[in-house]
């Protein structure tokens, strides 16, 4: 085996799919693991996403696609953008790529070059600081306590930016917190932004649609047209449209932005399955009723999780504005021993006794960027979430 | 601060895409333009594959798979490798990317650092040498002409390995000449690789169900197990399956090399399309004889443009051994003018007055780093081949 190069050892393999595999190891030995790991909805891909799928498939629409995305679902997009974020990009002015993932990846690897800062808020998505990495660039995490609603504070962002940052990432509604910014809060850090030209605005939108409690999502360049010529939009039909496997994530942003992650795209992928494009140009313009239909569920699991979390000892679950995650505290369990017998020191002795001793995988605080939390996705069945959620109430009263 | 990073810099602007644009350009401007540029099969994807995805679709397979591909069509993998070369792998050893191209990109961008070298021969798929600069390594290009039948000659891989050298990419058949090594030929280049034990083989095997003439080209580990803890064996669905828009290639290569390409691909894109891998499991495990009718038109077509061609004034072409493409010389036109007045000094020259005086489109030589040729894609019907050779042998004739 010859060395690997360099930009790989920088990086781990994801610690949601480590606990994730974990957990499937142990349920192939018979254990009934509830899984609360995974970020992907529970639901299925809407039926008319699926019957736009089929007729591309049965009516040939199997070549290969433009790299940059299939006209119909660029278009799909520019309306999305001007429909829910009152956003206008042209056709050239949006991509399609394979999952959010990429959109990010691509901008990313397009942009970075070595000595160039990324400013990242923490706790974050582990993605965006390995991303940055690969692409040669310093991950700069700025930290978002949770007496802060886990929100960026302006005066933080201002303190992280230096004349090497050139991006700033944003992710509010977030994973891990579900933290997501008002109209005010974000208009605070747009003014912050205002001040520093040379520094770049990426916000992964994900979580757009899911939001609880009649609040309003809003994103930065549609609050601030002014950063609009540096800002890159990104969203997916992933959450939105409980389509993770289909794999189409999509972004808006300036023209030479998007011809360079067009270029690097080129180079690694090509463009996106067409049989997924089709499903999700039907997502986008079809019936968005299911969309606030399951958001409303969400909100039912969140209340449910937050109040019975908040029910075990030494846990302290702040109640998020959205996505599908909690990131409740757990520092009043730590320094005591389960009924397993194992020492909790850290979030992820924590992770890893709950799921030894009562079968319930979580991810610890740690591979957020910021201990001692854990997150769980809430984003399963209530009868499961109510059983996950006694176990760990369970757990936390046995630590001694 | 620029915007681009110095990674994109060291990529050349597609000149397959220059050239296909104009044709669009034209098209579009009402002339009738035949295309011979685009790298794909005009036969539609099979029934059986289709219905597959269908099926899976109603099975509710649209959620995240594992980054690598799910199991089953891993395990599918094992058995068509092991059927078409008589090669075992075990699921540990595959990885499934977004195309071919993927497996390419996590394959160097795992491995190779600044200065480290790959030996690519030439005429060439120009992503090869693209994603080494891309990865900041050094392309060695080693010219191999129409007298060595487009093939390199083992002297000229010993001359070419150096400390530094990290790969050599195979591609048999090749894009963009067709032309495919016998087992012999290529045990000659793998004795040479025996004695630089530090040196990798990746090898692009996605036209090698489409040989002609009964010949069917060997992989690497078939004629040299040896070489089996050092070889990237790629091949994907694309070609085979007339399967572009699905977006599924897929490697084997050892278990080390696997998780790495995994730990890049997971911050890149994770897994592909959950859809396309299972239209992707029917591909490779049901019947195969719609192959065999994709190969009887190619080989009819093959033949057809390789005579037609050859009668035309000025051009020579070498009859190639598979995929579906021929690479004729036109230096026999160099130097003269066309009846609109163009004189011809460059096959860039001749590509693009056929274009504009012939409404035929092909790619010029220059774009797979060999001038003085240009490539023609037969992957369409036979009468528009005939027209558009008919238009070729016009034009030639026309030049004074």
């Amino acid at each position: 085996m010859p060395a690997l190069a360099k930009r790989l050892d920088e990086f781990q393999v994801s610690a949601s799919v480590v606990m994730t595999i974990k957990g499937r190891e142990l349920a192939a030995k018979g254990v009934k693991v509830i899984s609360l790991a995974s970020g992907e909805p529970d639901f299925p891909t809407p039926l008319h996403a699926i019957e736009a799928a089929y007729r591309a498939a049965r009516e040939g629409d199997t070549k290969y696609p433009p790299q940059d995305g299939t006209r119909a679902l660029k278009e799909a997009v520019q309306r999305k953008f001007k429909r829910d974020n009152d956003l206008d990009y042209a056709l050239d002015e949006i991509m399609v790529t394979n999952g959010g993932k990429q959109s990010i990846f691509n901008a990313l690897m397009a942009t970075c070059d070595p000595g160039d800062e990324v400013v990242i808020p923490a706790p974050y998505w582990i993605s965006y600081a390995d991303m940055a990495k690969v692409a040669g660039a310093r991950p700069v995490p700025v930290n978002c306590p949770q007496n802060n609603g886990f929100k960026l504070r302006p005066e933080d962002l201002d303190a992280a930016i230096t004349p090497c940052t050139k991006w700033v990432m944003l992710n509010f509604p977030n994973n891990p917190t579900g933290a997501a910014c008002s109209r005010a809060e974000m208009q605070a850090l747009a003014e912050v932004l205002l001040h520093h030209p040379h520094v770049w605005v990426m916000t992964d939108d994900m979580y757009e649609h899911l939001v609880y409690d009649g609040f309003e999502f809003c994103t930065i360049a549609e609050v601030e047209p002014r950063l609009r010529d540096r800002t890159l939009t990104v969203n997916g039909a992933s959450k939105t449209y409980a389509m993770t496997g289909w794999r189409v994530g999509f972004c808006g942003g300036p023209r030479p932005l998007i011809k360079g992650m067009v270029n690097m795209q080129g180079q690694a992928t090509s463009g996106v399955s067409t049989v997924g494009q089709a499903a999700a140009a039907a997502a986008l313009d079809g019936p968005q009723d299911l969309v606030r239909e399951r958001a409303e569920e969400y909100r039912k699991r969140r209340d449910l999780v937050v109040e019975m979390l908040n029910a075990a000892p030494g846990v302290n679950c702040h109640k998020p504005e959205g996505a599908f995650y909690v990131f409740p505290n757990i520092a009043g369990c730590l320094g005591k021993t389960s009924t397993g017998g194992r020492r909790i020191e850290t979030d992820t002795d924590f992770a890893l006794a709950l799921l030894e001793e009562k079968h319930v995988a979580a991810v610890q605080g740690a591979a957020y960027g910021m201990s001692p939390y854990i997150r769980i996705s809430y984003a399963t069945d209530t009868t499961s979430l109510r059983e996950a959620c006694a176990r760990i109430q369970e757990f936390c009263k046995g630590l001694a | 601060m620029k915007l681009v990073a110095d990674r994109l810099d060291r990529i050349s602007p597609s000149l397959t895409i220059a050239m296909t644009a104009k044709a669009r350009a034209l098209k579009a401007a009402g002339k009738d333009v035949i295309g011979l540029s685009a790298g794909e099969p005009d036969f539609d994807t099979p029934r059986n594959i289709k219905d597959a995805a269908i099926a899976a679709i109603e099975r509710g397979e649209t959620k995240y798979t594992d980054v690598a591909g799910t199991l089953e069509l891993r395990k599918a993998v094992c058995a068509r490798f092991k059927a078409d070369h008589g090669v075992d792998f075990t699921p540990e050893e595959i990885l499934v990317a977004t195309g071919g191209k993927q497996v390419i990109f996590d394959a160097l961008l795992a491995t190779i650092g600044p200065g480290d070298e790959a030996i690519i021969p030439a005429p060439c798929w120009v992503s090869y040498p693209d994603i080494v600069e891309l990865a900041e390594g050094k392309p060695v290009i080693v010219p191999c002409g129409e007298n060595q039948g487009f093939k390199m000659r083992p002297e000229q891989l010993e001359a070419a390995v150096t400390p530094r050298t990290k790969w050599l990419i195979l591609n048999n058949p090749s894009n963009p000449t067709g032309a495919a090594y016998t087992g012999e030929e290529l045990k000659a280049l793998t004795e040479v690789l025996l004695r630089h034990p530090d040196v990798w083989v990746f090898t692009d095997d996605i036209y090698n169900k489409l040989a002609y003439d009964g010949f069917r080209p060997p992989t690497v580990l078939e004629v040299e197990p040896r070489l089996r803890d050092r070889t990237v064996t790629m091949n994907g669905c694309s070609k085979a399956y007339a399967m572009t828009g699905w977006r599924i290639g897929y490697a084997a290569a050892p278990v080390p090399l696997i998780k790495a390409m995994d730990k890049l691909q997971s911050q890149s894109t994770s897994n592909t399309s959950s859809v396309s891998q299972a239209a992707a499991v029917e591909a490779l495990s049901g019947p195969q004889d719609s192959i065999d009718v994709m190969k009887e038109a190619y080989q009819r077509r093959r033949d057809l443009v390789v005579e037609m061609l050859n009668a035309a004034p000025g051009l020579r072409c070498h009859k190639p051994e598979g995929a579906f493409y021929v690479f004729p010389s036109m230096q026999g036109c160099v130097g003269k003018t066309t009846a609109g007045g163009k004189r011809i000094e460059t096959d860039e020259d001749f590509c693009t007055a056929l274009l504009e005086e012939a409404g035929v489109a092909c790619v010029h030589g220059a774009a797979f780093m060999f001038p003085g040729h240009f490539r023609i894609s037969y992957a369409t019907s036979d009468a528009v081949l005939t027209e558009a050779c008919g238009r070729i042998q016009k034009f030639c004739a026309g030049l004074r």
